[in-house]
């Protein structure tokens, strides 16, 4: 950019804040000096705007004007039953679990009884706990600004260890939950490593304890590597009152022959920002992303994808099912890059729309690049409203409007939703899909 | 059987390194000195002849050209362009303009020759009934010789130089010249607008039918210069006009640019299409040389139930930096888009289309191929908008990529932005080689590799290939029978 930039509001409160809780942020002196590091990437590249082409359709330098205080070190009272309620259809699945509260693990809310097989460890102990726990604070290189932001200010979350061979025969759910009338920022990174040919399914929840704040921010990064022969079931769940702003990284790394199985759903959020970025390092590996989105009001909801075909013989998957009413906004962007040498490559993405109102909009930029000759990659993209001949079909057959249209968006999104492969969760999500559309007017 | 030898025979006479076209002519040009300033532009208004009016309209793109910097979005590579070291204008010496063909240097007519331009009546596709194509031919910058221009007045249409038509018919000029490319569209277009040489005028009253297509063809020559072409096409009310371009260029070790501006005006019920088949020089074998291609071609649907189709098929140019655009502004109004782009040796194309919905009802299609071999890299980029306001806009969109090696590249960038809940979007984009099962069928059935590989990229392209005008095909399967050679095993 040759234009001088002024800050913002926002990102001076973020470049400068800085000082002010520093000292109250888990780490020791290197973990200290990796946090300042981030925050001088972060200061230099400013909240990420329109010009920049990844984030042409969410001005998040506009859309985010002010930054809240940085929830560090939080006391806000939650119960159990709290939680119960706040995960809504989630708290029916057999699952232990570690949860935070802004950004802080709560021992108290949490339950990692069933998770013996692993090793779960909140961040903030990891932080001040070995040589190199800096390394816990990786930010990919620094182009990316709400890495770097994140890495700066991270407070907790959960550092989890699936040793080689192992199973975990349940999903582990990480709990983040925003309580408190105080709106804050939290912010929360997971470390996931799931050894050679282990099992397991981690499942990322945010949510929101009923009677606090309906404003909030939140920057959720997290890291999985998967090693060889690994199988990984990761998703993430954010569900809110349609105010919150929501900024969330998935780094996912995956070695030779392993699997991972990613899956996205996002409702109630007022902007969210989701960027996936994943590389195959290893020959053999399977990817396969999905998710679902539903907004409304003036939600505006970002999907990024990066799929880095580095070495041969990968498999890509992504399936993205968005459904948007009144002025709502969704994106995709998906970027699947064919490295030279990777030979093999078989990648196909799709990244579907239901418009449920005149004012909608979708904007979706599905991206190739492609340098290797022996591939099959495909992508595919679509927007449109609901068909007129389906509702006659069901109506005629004497299933009322509010029922014919709930039926049809609920199989629209049910493709993506099937690729939830535990039973309960998939079930959990339907229903947390049907809540929504008890919202949606005809 | 045969049709499949014919394409071989034609792939290996096309290769980039024994470029067909590239020889040069030895004729007396005139030049302006190098560089580019307010009085360059002023020389070439003078040269040209042009009223007051073009010249204010000239140095009023000149002044936002300075303001602008190159776009660096594309995924295209290239040294930066020193601008003052181009020429920009080269006219033949003979500025009297010839009355008939016999008047025309014999070695211009000998070019045209060599590049097998049926510039004569007789020459005109022999055998095609009915079919005639009026040919204003540009050498270099200024338009030499229009034929059938008799004809084509009795039916109303003009189709002439722009020159000719600032003097002839200013009004029309001054009404639609920048108005679908304004001046300060982008550098190239600013460029363009300061310092265009010429270009064809095309205006087809209400309720005609042009009575044959319209073709030009485009030579650059002179060494070191910029040609800066300007096309402005308009159908009124009712009217069809088909306009052919085809283009090829001397072979040259330094690069040469070409930034063209395009303008298509459709009103109410009338449709324009416009083909192009391009055929630059695009560089030896080791990527040293060619043109550059820098375009701006936009068509407005201005009115009611007007159509504009673009299809294209471009094999040259080192670099193509060219996205021809509708603008659905009637309502029912409908674009269409159809691409060949073949890339070899070290070529860069990062080509497209932008479709605006803005109308209600409106629709529109692109179907784009690339082939990529060699070292080079082929880009889609493209845009398909509903606006608030276009209800019922449909789009359809495939985008499909053929690799031939392991060293070039391929790549879709496409924008769908769907801002009204009617609009019905769809999209898709394959990337690939050529199947081994299909090669294998081929084989099995004894034909040799190259033909097999010349029998797929011809059943690839076909889609496209048949919106192509009677009269291009024969040129069109020359280019097509694209340089593969030794791009195969």
């Amino acid at each position: 950019m040759n234009v001088a930039v002024i800050k913002t509001k926002a990102e001076t409160t973020l470049s400068e804040g800085f000082g002010q809780v520093a000292e109250r942020l888990p780490g020791g002196a290197d973990v200290q000096q990796a946090r300042e590091d981030a925050l001088g990437r972060f200061a230099s590249l400013g909240l990420p705007h329109r010009r920049i082409e990844e984030w042409k359709y969410t001005d998040l330098r506009n859309a985010m004007k002010e930054a809240l205080p940085v929830a560090v070190a939080d006391e806000a009272k939650v119960t159990i039953a709290d939680i119960i309620v706040a995960l809504g259809p989630l708290a029916q699945l057999d699952a232990p679990r570690i949860v935070l509260v802004n950004g802080r693990y709560r021992r108290e809310l949490s339950n990692l009884a069933d998770a013996s097989s692993i090793a779960v460890e909140p961040l903030s102990q990891a932080l001040v706990g070995s040589d190199g726990a800096a390394g816990l604070l990786s930010d990919s290189g620094g182009d990316n600004a709400i890495l770097a932001l994140n890495a700066a200010y991270v407070t907790d979350g959960a550092v989890i260890d699936v040793p080689a061979g192992a199973t975990l025969e349940k999903p582990l759910l990480v709990v983040h939950s925003r309580a408190g009338v105080e709106p804050r920022f939290a912010v929360g990174r997971n470390v996931i490593h799931i050894g050679e040919a282990a099992t397991a399914t981690v499942v990322e929840v945010f949510v929101t304890v009923p009677g606090s704040a309906t404003e909030g921010q939140v920057n959720t990064a997290s890291e999985v590597l998967v090693g060889a022969g690994a199988t990984a079931r990761h998703v993430k769940i954010a569900v809110d009152a349609g105010k919150v702003t929501h900024l969330a990284n998935w780094t996912v790394e995956m070695e030779k022959d392993s699997v991972y199985r990613g899956f996205q759903f996002t409702s109630g959020v007022g902007l969210a920002r989701n960027e996936i970025r994943a590389t195959f390092k290893g020959e053999g590996a399977k990817l396969d992303i999905s998710g679902i989105f539903l907004a409304r009001g003036t939600e505006h909801i970002d999907t990024t994808l990066f799929v880095d075909h580095a070495v041969p013989h990968g498999e890509s998957r992504e399936l993205f099912k968005g459904v948007l009413d009144d002025t709502a906004r969704g994106i995709f962007q998906g970027k699947v890059i064919v490295r030279r040498d990777a030979q093999k490559t078989d990648g196909k993405q799709m990244a579907q729309a239901l418009m449920l109102s005149e004012d909608a909009e979708f904007d979706s930029k599905p991206e190739l690049e492609i340098y290797a000759d022996d591939v099959v990659c495909g992508h595919g993209s679509t927007s449109a409203q609901l068909d007129d001949d389906l509702m006659f079909y069901l109506r005629a057959r004497g299933i009322p409007k509010e029922e014919a249209r709930a039926l049809l968006i609920q199989s629209f999104i049910g493709e993506a939703i099937d690729k939830i492969e535990h039973d309960g969760l998939r079930e959990a999500l339907a229903e947390q899909a049907r809540i929504w559309l008890l919202g949606v007017g005809v | 059987m045969a049709a499949v030898q014919e394409t071989i025979e034609q792939v290996k006479k096309i290769d980039v390194d024994q470029y067909k076209y590239g020889f040069e002519t030895a004729i007396e040009t005139v030049k302006a000195p190098k560089g580019l300033n307010e009085d360059i532009v002023r020389y070439i208004s003078e040269k040209k002849g042009e009223p007051a009016w073009m010249l204010e309209w000239r140095l009023d793109a000149y002044e936002r050209w300075l303001t602008m910097s190159e776009p660096t979005w594309a995924k295209v590579n290239y040294p930066k362009i020193d601008f003052q070291e181009l020429h920009y204008y080269a006219a033949p010496k003979s500025t009297e303009g010839p009355k008939s063909l016999d008047e025309v240097d014999p070695e211009l007519l000998e070019t045209y020759a060599k590049l097998g331009i049926p510039l004569k009546e007789q020459a005109i596709l022999a055998g095609v009934e009915g079919a005639r194509v009026a040919v204003d031919a540009v050498f270099d910058s200024v338009s030499v010789v229009t034929t059938f221009k008799k004809e084509l007045a009795k039916a109303g249409v003009i189709f002439c130089s722009i020159s000719e038509a600032m003097r002839e018919h200013p009004e029309l000029v001054k009404k639609y010249l920048g108005s679908v490319v304004p001046k300060s569209d982008n550098f190239y277009a600013a460029l363009n607008s300061a310092v265009f040489s010429d270009g064809s005028f095309v205006y087809i009253p209400e309720g005609v039918r042009c009575p044959m297509e319209l073709s030009t063809y485009f030579r650059i020559n002179e060494k070191n210069t910029g040609q800066f072409e300007r096309t402005l096409i308009i159908a009124d009310k009712g009217a069809y006009v088909s306009y052919l371009e085809g283009c090829t260029a001397p072979m040259r070790d330094e690069h040469q640019l070409h930034a063209a501006v395009v303008e298509l005006i459709a009103l109410d019920d009338a449709e324009i299409k416009y083909s192009t088949v391009q055929n630059w020089y695009p560089g030896d074998k080791n990527g040293k040389g060619g043109v550059y291609n820098f375009v701006t071609k936009r068509g407005d649907c201005r009115g009611k139930r007007s159509k504009i189709s673009w299809t294209q098929v471009e094999t040259g140019s080192a670099i193509t930096w060219k996205y021809p655009s509708c603008i659905l502004r009637g309502d029912e109004s409908r674009g269409e888009f159809y691409s060949i782009a073949v890339s070899n040796g070290y070529q860069q194309v990062d080509s497209g289309t932008k479709m605006i919905h803005l109308g209600k009802n409106t629709t529109s299609r692109i179907i784009s191929k690339g082939i990529a071999a060699g070292h080079s890299e082929n880009t889609y980029r493209g845009l398909v908008s509903a606006h608030r306001k276009a209800t019922n806009a449909r789009n359809f969109t495939a985008c499909d990529s053929l690799l031939i090696g392991d060293k070039c590249g391929a790549h879709t960038v496409p924008y769908i932005e769907a801002k009204n809940a009617s609009a019905h979007f769809e999209h898709e984009a394959t990337t690939s080689k050529i199947s081994e099962d299909v090669l294998f069928y081929c084989r099995q059935r004894g034909l040799s590799e190259e033909e097999a590989v010349a029998l797929v990229v011809n059943g690839f392209v076909r889609e496209v290939l048949q919106h192509l005008p009677m009269e291009f095909m024969a040129e069109t399967q020359k280019l097509i029978g694209i340089s593969l050679e030794g791009s195969v095993g």
